[in-house]
């Protein structure tokens, strides 16, 4: 039966929606500020026990020898496992791209600083701790590669040496004529960049707790898991068991952003779980874990751009050469950050023709996982920069730049030349929004103003394109298979009119039960508070992903819609019987199926559920008596990718305009934001709330990429971002007041015109943040290519401008 | 004597006692051994502010005090905020009403330090907020909705009902 | 992230401390006072005592009382009870302005003068403030009580003039001179961090001309850092903004090569010392009369 999803407001079953479009208060808040939501590390099991992981201080070492008699003499010891158990019950990890993967705990060697190398499990984590004390590991240290241009050298360390070099991946993309883009141009501009690893530090770290059935073979794991049905797969993979033995439990985590990552750790407990005869342990990553060895890091990006320009400030063409050091291993999927720029290339602008240079590379590093805006927003950065380079070269402003190549509002749905195409925009209209809120006119006086008292004010113009609804599809140009991402609610009214709605992920901070709440309230006339959400385990649930790729807001839209809209088709049947009348002359509105063109001839939604529940004898024969529904959805037409990578792949495009005052200390190199307004375009707001939170939160995160947060290593491949005193993560201190405005230009192909917003500002903010520092230094003749723009990096940029002979 | 001993201290309220080792941190005795679940651990290092308590009504971080230490002293936690009916602290209904949290993890943390500024300033100014919730970190909201919901709580407390409850 | 054993004490005296910490072998206890800077490392098990010594509840050692001219604070004291009190405000501005860097108040209701003294972190404020406040250092060992002025006290990076069994009883700090101007800045990455350079800056003037200037910086060497070569370029000078444009740059041609880490390099440290200082001195010299 195929049903139809509402693209548009309008079509829901409701003379005016009460809920959806509100800044409805959330159904997930009473439960988290009393503390009583149930965390992973809240979790307690009979007979469980606590791991505590032995890493590698090395980043390259080969391990000789490990005597662990005396961990497991220590009383409170339960089992300790080390490389060869990890031979024996498991398979290297599955990786992108394929056939990077390596063994949970070292085998042979360490790869990264912080690679397990056996572990304990105890009666408690400080016994547990004690005991890894006790293991003693002789290793050969041996050279390490920490930069990605050594690394592809001849002769260099080998990370992984059956693979024969360091290099995983080397393709170049190319998309129309570019040679001749170039060439014909008035103007080309080059530049080169670097961005420094960064990553997602949720405020709650991974966690899971590991129980082995050695009877049924069996592998539970509860955790703090993003998309649970995904990290099932993983643990079938490395525990070859049937995919129907292995039950993923994901319980509310706080936060992600892509980077709870874990499974070593949760590999490492599993393997604990066996030895142990079956108890489950638990293993919660500490904060110094996760920096240095979980699903912490992201984009450690070495780029050279190009663009090519025409006289008249037309942009015609890009080049983009991108070296990552993805890290030691591919476990972490962080080669898919470089796939998806795919899908946003040349940003929202009509540049015609584009080319993408790709090469990852393997490094002693810690293999990097997602990150929040999953990889274009570096490639933003580079794009805005260049945009920027251009527009002073030609001393054009840079908004009235951006005005000239933006994709026109008539010009939609737009296919970009990487092969994604854009479903809506009104883009110079957000422009302008965004221009008016900030008075940009009055910010380039106040510019001019203090330049002239010797303050170095900068402001950046930068809009950036924030893809929505992810596909498989485009990950596969770095090794991920599938087309679709599929994801199911199960909507069932009980015999007193109650909704519960079954869904295959929980909580993780964009309040998405408060969005499916909204919806079944709209559909059949109910209060929210008749809507109760049942996340289930992989076992029990729909086919889910959960959230990531800005996707399950309207994911889960569709999903919870298709299932409506089955029962409604039921429900219309029974009704019809019952009114002695044809299914297709009844409809549901506000909450009542009523025989079109009879006034009073009608049922509540709770009569006809009751009806079906309860009065068998009333039904029509044959029919299915359950006020219940399943569906499935996934993004319409979608195919794989043909040989340069193109495809339709991300469903929306959200388009953003940030305007940013920087003022720089001259001194000190320190930056400080004075203003931030933004306007964005995400389609209807479902919940304008939970839209704006989305807005904020990123755009801090953004500030912390632009300004503070880096993942640093020595030579050695140490790192040095051990600890949050290293890793800097904005506070309150640190963030201006972000003043927001919006434009709504709903899309036509997602449920009800939303468009995915969660990874939101990280794509545009630290492009923007970055736009405005060079436009202050660019007063003084220099440029920052490098993020984060820390005070010593733009100190040091200052004092060689100074030092320059001037006119030079 | 490094094996464990007796603690006391009251807790929200009520004489709460358990068994610590030396070693053991505030906050895991509170969750471990209390079971009191609601204070969270973020960094084990001082720095996120996750895991803030009130200890003696003054806003601390019981990852960096042992258990030990707190024998005899007057702690509160997040479940001791609301009402034992359901009933929302005035703080807490203004996160929810302003959107103050996301994922939630932090935001017990958030709660107590605010308790402490509201319990000396009624009416903080943003700069006097801020001095405090410096030490509080959160990934999910930007800061911008807890600056709106500390605000607000200020607002709700006006009538002089204690921060803290008591 | 979970501390390794030890042994724990709360001895009901200083005295007792005492005793505690002299029956001990060296290296074996240590003091625990607000914890602040202790805990992490326990936690990170990079200390590893097997005997703490807490000392943070000894009320003896809690106070802030007028002497003489100055102010005695116990060691004890916490942070957040010297940026509350309005005799500190009132008369120990300075300390006052150096306090409210610290941290945040959630960090400051338990960290402590005598922790911070005795921790000697390079970076730290209150090593700065006792040094340009020229601090005396009250000390309680088996041999009873001995004082120690800053400039003695601090030795290197984490290191005092403690003896093992030593305690950080007391800071007197005493008052500025009628008409000194006071100056104490930083850079910090983020509010509340730990400096990645500092300076506290004094100054009188006197018929026009500085008098008795102070410069120490901070963050840029093993200890916090009183800089003669500066003061005395400063010293007997009207206050304009070319002289103290040399005594910054003078400051930074003398002070030894500074730390470099991922935060800033040895450069940019010591062009910090340079500009804060220069900003200091005019600060100062701003308040003073």
């Amino acid at each position: 039966m195929a049903v139809e999803i509402p693209t548009e407001l309008e079509d829901l079953p409701t003379s005016k929606p009460h809920w959806i479009g509100r800044e409805v208060k959330r159904v997930e808040d009473p439960s988290l500020v009393t503390g009583r939501t149930e965390f992973i590390d809240d979790v307690v099991l009979p007979r469980m026990l606590h791991c505590a992981i032995l890493r590698s201080p090395f980043a390259h070492a080969r391990i000789s020898k490990i005597d662990t008699r005396e961990a497991e003499a220590l009383p409170g010891v339960l089992a300790v496992v080390t490389g060869e158990d990890a031979l024996r019950w498991s398979y290297p990890a599955v990786t992108a791209p394929e056939g990077w993967g390596t063994h949970c705990i070292a085998t042979d060697k360490a790869r990264y600083v912080g690679e397990p190398v056996a572990a304990v499990a105890a009666t408690s984590r400080y016994v547990a701790e004690d005991a890894i004390e006790l293991i003693t590991v002789d290793y050969e240290p041996l050279q390490a590669v920490a930069d990605p241009f050594e690394a592809m050298k001849e002769g260099s360390p080998l990370v992984i040496e059956e693979k024969g070099s360091n290099v995983m991946l080397q393709r170049t993309f190319t998309w129309g004529d570019v040679d001749e883009a170039f060439a014909a141009a008035d103007h080309v501009f080059s530049e080169k960049f670097r961005w420094n690893r960064v990553g997602a530090n949720p405020t709650e770290t991974f966690g899971a707790i590991c129980e082995w059935d050695p009877m049924d073979l069996n592998l539970t794991v509860r955790g703090s898991i993003q998309s649970a049905s995904n990290f099932g797969l993983g643990r079938v993979a490395t525990f070859g068991l049937p995919s129907n033995r292995v039950n993923i439990i994901s319980y509310a985590h706080g936060g992600s952003f892509g980077g709870k990552g874990g499974t070593r750790g949760t590999d490492v407990a599993c393997l604990l779980s066996r030895k142990a005869g079956g108890r489950p342990v638990k293993w919660i990553e500490d904060r110094m874990e996760y920096l240095t060895a979980g699903g912490s890091q992201a984009w450690d990006r070495h780029y050279e751009a190009s663009i090519a320009v025409r006289a008249d400030g037309v942009v015609t063409g890009l080049r983009v050469k991108l070296v990552n050091d993805i890290g030691a291993t591919g476990e972490g999927f962080g080669a898919i950050n470089t796939a998806k720029p795919l899908a946003a290339f040349t940003g929202p602008y009509t540049i015609a023709v584009a080319q993408y240079d790709l090469t990852l590379t393997a490094s002693n590093k810690l293999p990097e996982s997602p990150c929040r805006g999953m990889g274009p927003p570096p490639h933003f950065f580079v794009l805005e920069q260049m945009m920027d380079i251009a527009a002073r070269a030609l001393d054009v402003d840079p908004a009235e730049f951006r005005r000239r190549n933006f994709i026109r509002a008539d010009q939609f749905p737009y296919t970009i030349p990487s092969g994604n195409e854009y479903d809506s925009g009104s883009y110079e209209e957000v422009l302008d929004k965004a221009l008016e809120l900030a008075g940009y006119a009055e910010l380039r006086r106040q510019q001019a103003e203090a330049l002239e008292q010797g303050r170095l004010l900068g402001i950046g113009v930068a809009s950036a394109i924030e893809p929505g609804v992810f596909d498989l599809n485009v990950y596969s140009v770095v090794g991920m298979q599938g087309t679709g991402v599929p994801e199911g609610a199960t909507v069932s009214i009980d015999i007193l009119g109650m909704v519960t709605v079954r869904v295959g992920f929980t909580l993780e901070g964009q309040g998405q039960y408060t969005l499916v709440s909204q919806i079944i309230a709209d559909y059949f006339g109910v209060e929210m508070d008749s809507v109760r959400i049942a996340p289930l385990d992989t076992r029990s649930a729909p086919p889910s992903f959960g959230p990531g790729g800005s996707r399950l807001g309207v994911a889960i839209t569709g999903a919870v819609l298709g299932a409506c809209e089955r029962i409604r088709e039921k429900m219309a049947i029974v009704t019809a019987g019952l009114m002695q009348t044809e299914p297709a002359n009844i409809e549901l509105m506000d909450g009542r199926f009523r025989v079109k063109g009879v006034p009073g001839a009608e049922m509540t939604v709770a009569e006809v559920a009751g009806t079906m529940l309860a009065r068998s004898d009333l039904l029509p024969p044959g029919i299915d008596p359950r006020p219940e529904a399943t569906h499935v959805w996934t993004a319409p037409g979608r195919a794989p990718v043909d040989e340069e990578g193109r495809t339709k792949s991300y469903l929306t495009a959200a388009q953003a305009v940030h305007v940013v005052l920087v003022e720089i200390d001259r001194e000190t190199g320190q930056v400080e934001i004075l203003k931030y307004c933004l306007c964005d375009d995400c389609g209807t707001r479902l919940n304008p709330a939970t839209v704006e939170g989305q807005t904020d939160g990123s755009v801090v995160q953004g500030i912390g990429a632009a300004l503070l947060e880096e993942y640093a290593y020595d030579d050695e491949a140490q790192p040095l971002s051990t600890t949050f005193m290293e890793y800097l993560l904005p506070t309150i201190n640190d963030v201006p007041l972000i003043e927001k405005v919006a434009v709504v230009t709903p899309s036509p192909f997602a449920p009800l015109g939303a468009k995915g917003c969660g990874e939101g500002a990280m794509h545009t903010t630290p492009a923007a943040v970055m736009c405005a520092v060079n436009d202050a230094l660019a007063q003084l003749g220099t440029r920052a290519t490098e993020v984060p723009a820390a005070p010593h990096r733009v100190w040091k940029l200052i004092r060689e401008a100074n030092e320059k002979p001037q006119g030079a | 004597m490094t094996m464990a001993r007796q603690v006391r201290m009251t807790v929200n309220g009520a004489a709460c006692e358990g068994l610590a080792e030396p070693r053991t941190t505030l906050a895991d005795f509170l969750r471990g051994e209390l079971e009191l679940t609601g204070t969270h651990v973020g960094c084990e290092h001082g720095v996120c502010g996750v895991c803030t308590v009130l200890l003696d009504g003054r806003a601390i971080r019981s990852c960096l005090m042992l258990a030990v230490q707190a024998d005899g002293a007057d702690v509160t936690t997040v479940e001791g905020l609301a009402e034992p009916d359901g009933k929302l602290h005035p703080i807490q209904e203004a996160f929810v009403e302003e959107h103050g949290l996301q994922c939630g993890y932090c935001t017990p943390g958030f709660l107590m330090a605010i308790c402490e500024l509201l319990e000396s300033n009624p009416s903080p100014s943003d700069e006097e907020i801020k001095d405090v919730l410096g030490g509080q970190i959160c990934r999910c909201t930007g800061y911008q909705s807890i600056l709106r919901s500390v605000h607000s709580a200020a607002a709700k407390l006006g009538g002089g009902r204690s921060a803290t409850g008591a | 992230m979970k501390p390794a054993r030890f042994d724990y004490a709360a001895p009901g005296s200083l005295a007792e401390a005492v005793t505690l910490l002299a029956q001990s072998g060296e290296d074996e206890a240590k003091i625990l006072a607000g914890g602040q800077s202790l805990m992490p490392l326990l936690n990170m098990r990079l200390a590893r005592p097997q005997l703490l010594v807490d000392v943070s509840g000894l009320a003896e050692l809690d106070y802030i009382r007028e002497q003489g001219a100055g102010l005695a604070i116990g060691a004890m004291t916490t942070k957040r009870a010297l940026e509350q009190s309005e005799l500190v405000k009132r008369r120990q501005p300075l300390l006052h302005a150096a306090t409210v860097l610290i941290g945040h108040p959630q960090i400051r209701n338990r960290g402590t003068i005598g922790g911070s003294m005795a921790q000697a972190d390079p970076a730290a404020e209150y090593p700065a403030v006792a040094l340009a406040m020229d601090a005396e250092l009250v000390v309680q060992g088996p041999d009873g009580e001995r004082c120690i002025k800053a400039e003695d006290f601090f030795v290197t990076y984490l290191t005092t003039a403690l003896e093992p069994a030593e305690i950080l009883s007391e800071v007197r700090v005493p008052e500025l001179p009628a008409g000194t101007g006071w100056s104490f800045r930083e850079v910090a990455r983020r509010h509340g961090d730990f400096a990645v350079a500092g300076a506290a800056v004094t100054l009188r003037l006197e018929a026009g001309r500085c008098a008795d200037t102070r410069i120490v910086v901070f963050g840029v060497g093993d200890r916090a850092l009183r800089v003669d070569e500066a003061e005395q370029l400063v010293d007997g000078e009207a206050p304009t903004s070319g002289l103290f444009e040399r005594a910054g740059t003078k400051l930074s041609e003398v002070i030894e090569e500074p730390l470099s880490d991922l935060h800033a390099s040895a450069d940019y440290r010591r062009d910090l010392a340079r500009v804060l200082t220069q900003r200091g001195l005019a600060e100062a010299a701003s308040r003073a009369s």
